[in-house]
């Protein structure tokens, strides 16, 4: 790659950034998720280093809640179920806890679902899907048969049954929720290789010489990407979405742990006496799903803009 | 192609998908399963009990004898005998499945209704404020988590006003008489106006929550497709014909913009399906989404295992139902060699 060439794509990514905060929603959009991964990355950090230096189980490794307002574990009997102050940002649970902190304690979680599993699914899906969609015949006929027989479950209910069949742990749920997101990328891929596979650079390619596979690899996948990065950002916050409701439906953390989905369901218990229980957490969940699906959207004007 | 050729051809892909989908739910519970006894048996099994588990699934035979049984007992309809409910599986889904197939019927026809204005209301008013609401309503809902809505409905429609916050009708009447299996058309068949009245009411937000959740999809459908149309020379025509703005949008143009809904129909079922697996916690509604939950909980795994594959099964039966019609309605689709 020559010098030029490397300028051109630093400033790439330096303008595409620049324009994303032009327009309201994708900046809010923009907001959110550095936010939600910078906010993420730091507190992930901490519990990581609380979890895997300080481990003696009867001490309560405090680095992981240093930042936090509160203790997300300590309950406190005289605060219980109050209602949202500048004490308690968001409440307090049945059990005095501090809502505000069990949300950002439950960030990182989140964050690392989310990147795990589009990651996997756009490398899955890219793996079956370029080549059906390059190869056509049999490739495409095996490959997009295999993906449809995937497709034909309803999305929530395979993830329900694949984690009840390994086990309830969030690693469970991160398999479950690879193994029901790929396809959507692989037919997207597909689709994006026979739009690009008669242009002409392909052409180019195939008469200079190069192999099948470096087509794919090296010209076809860069020139999905673009379609690709867009639908992969807002899925970001669909993982996040049904990954609440695995939790929601208790096949997340184990219960001491807080989590966004089964903070709201066992709020459900009190929803009368304390609504801000089940809705902050949801919220939270609503505001980050939001977050990315403008962050998206932005990101596929521009790119749709510059093809 | 013709329309036969076409429905056949559809029907036989529409097998084989199911026979692959039997199959692969056999590979996740017998082959990738840590230890298939265990997992039919649930965690705390006895070792009896694990035995009967083992024989009754031949679990001790080769994989393709366990295959050949678990197709057999499949398409027999014979699930086993539940551990939590004590009694066989094709009875609980046989009582349960109608219920929510109610539920997400309405919620379907509420859905297409919701989704096919507003996008087209979208799409009179394309970057016009009109656009700017629907598009925000729909992504809001469209991010929103499914048991929040249900929540929020349950909070402000009923324990602050008069709606009923869950379960299927008031516990203090007696069940209709199984006719069809839905209960509200068999309280209707069966005269019992208190019971109809009672069930309809609760069905009203279970619905609403499970059609907010996915009119998003139409909406957007519609929207992009009813942009198509407007464009198109006869609603020009007809608007120059001095038929009105709204008659010519809202009659002529919706009419053509209708068609690649259809392809919808499939996905929103399958849509309403899942959701209706959270909506009918929240909501105490005895359906399949009860049935689901209860299940997970309670590690009763071949009433989960035997409700994912006839809840599989109707979503390829509707796609294939879906698809059909389409062919029918735009014969484009069978002329173009029926490309997905």
């Amino acid at each position: 790659m020559t010098a030029v060439t490397t300028y051109s794509r630093k400033r790439r990514f330096a303008r595409t950034l620049r324009r994303l905060t032009r327009k309201i929603p994708s900046l809010i959009g923009l907001v959110i998720a550095v936010l939600f991964y910078g906010w993420s990355l730091v507190e992930g950090i901490l519990q990581l280093i609380a979890k895997y230096f300080f481990y003696p189980p009867y001490v309560t490794p405090k680095l992981a809640w240093a930042l936090l307002p509160y203790d997300p574990f300590e309950p406190s009997f005289q605060s219980t179920l109050s209602p949202p102050s500048f004490i308690h940002l968001m409440g307090t649970d049945e059990l005095g806890r501090d809502i505000f902190s069990r949300v950002l304690y439950a960030a990182p979680t989140d964050a690392a679902i989310s990147i795990v599993v589009v990651l996997f699914g756009v490398l899955i899906g890219g793996l079956l899907g370029l080549p059906a969609g390059y190869f056509g015949k049999g490739v495409e006929e095996v490959n997009m048969r295999f993906t449809d027989l995937f497709l034909a479950f309803p999305a929530l209910i395979l993830a329900l049954v694949i984690e009840a069949t390994l086990g309830r742990a969030v690693i469970f749920a991160i398999v479950a929720l690879i193994v029901v997101w790929w396809p959507s990328y692989a037919r997207l891929f597909r689709g994006e290789m026979l739009r690009i596979k008669n242009q002409k650079f392909i052409d180019a390619a195939l008469l200079s010489g190069l192999s099948d596979t470096a087509i794919i690899s090296r010209h076809a996948l860069r020139a999905s990407l673009n379609t690709i990065l867009s639908y992969a950002t807002i899925d970001l916050g669909n993982v996040i979405l049904v990954y609440s409701i695995l939790s929601f439906l208790g096949l997340g953390a184990p219960p001491p742990y807080p989590e966004w989905g089964s903070m709201v369901s066992s709020g459900l218990g009190y929803l009368q006496e304390a609504w801000w229980y089940s809705f902050l957490p949801g919220a939270v969940i609503t505001g980050v799903v939001i977050g990315f699906a403008l962050l998206g959207d932005g990101i596929r004007d521009i790119l749709a803009g510059e093809q | 192609m013709g329309l036969l050729g076409y429905t056949v051809r559809r029907a036989f892909n529409s097998v084989l998908l199911i026979v692959g989908t039997v199959i692969l739910t056999f590979v996740l519970t017998h082959i990738v399963a840590p230890n298939p006894a265990h997992v039919w048996a649930g965690p705390h099994a006895s070792a009896t009990v694990i035995q009967g588990v083992i024989k009754r699934y031949h679990l001790d035979a080769p994989w393709y004898v366990q295959l050949y049984y678990y197709l057999i007992d499949t398409f027999t309809l014979d699930f086993g005998v539940s551990p939590y409910f004590g009694q066989p599986v094709s009875t609980l889904i046989e009582t349960f499945y109608p219920r929510t197939l109610e539920l997400d019927f309405l919620a379907m026809s509420l859905t297409i209704v919701i989704g096919v204005f507003t996008g087209a209301f979208a799409a009179a008013h394309q970057d016009r404020i009109g656009d700017h609401a629907v598009r925000g309503f729909y992504l809001l809902t469209w991010s929103i988590p499914p048991f929040l809505v249900a929540i929020i409905l349950q909070y402000f429609l009923a324990y602050k006003w008069i709606l009923p916050p869950g379960q299927m009708a008031d516990p203090a009447l007696a069940l209709p008489k199984p006719i069809t299996g839905l209960i509200t058309v068999d309280a209707l068949i069966e005269g019992n106006w208190v019971f109809f009245y009672s069930s309809l009411v609760h069905l009203i937000l279970p619905v609403i929550a499970l059609a907010l959740i996915s009119f998003g999809i139409i909406t957007r459908i519609m929207r992009s497709s009813m942009l198509d149309v407007l464009k198109t020379d006869y609603v020009r025509t007809a608007i120059m014909k001095g038929v009105g703005n709204r008659r010519a949008v809202y009659l002529h143009a919706l009419k053509n913009s209708l068609i690649p809904v259809i392809t919808v129909i499939a996905l929103t079922f399958a849509y309403t399906i899942a959701g209706s697996v959270v909506i009918e916690d929240i909501f105490s509604y005895t359906g399949m989404g009860y049935l689901i939950t209860q299940s997970l909980e309670n590690f009763d795994y071949p009433t989960l295992i035997a409700s994912t594959i006839v809840i599989t099964i109707s979503v390829v039966v509707i796609n294939l139902v879906a698809d059909i019609l389409y062919a029918i309605v735009d014969p484009r689709v069978r002329l173009g060699g029926g490309q997905s």
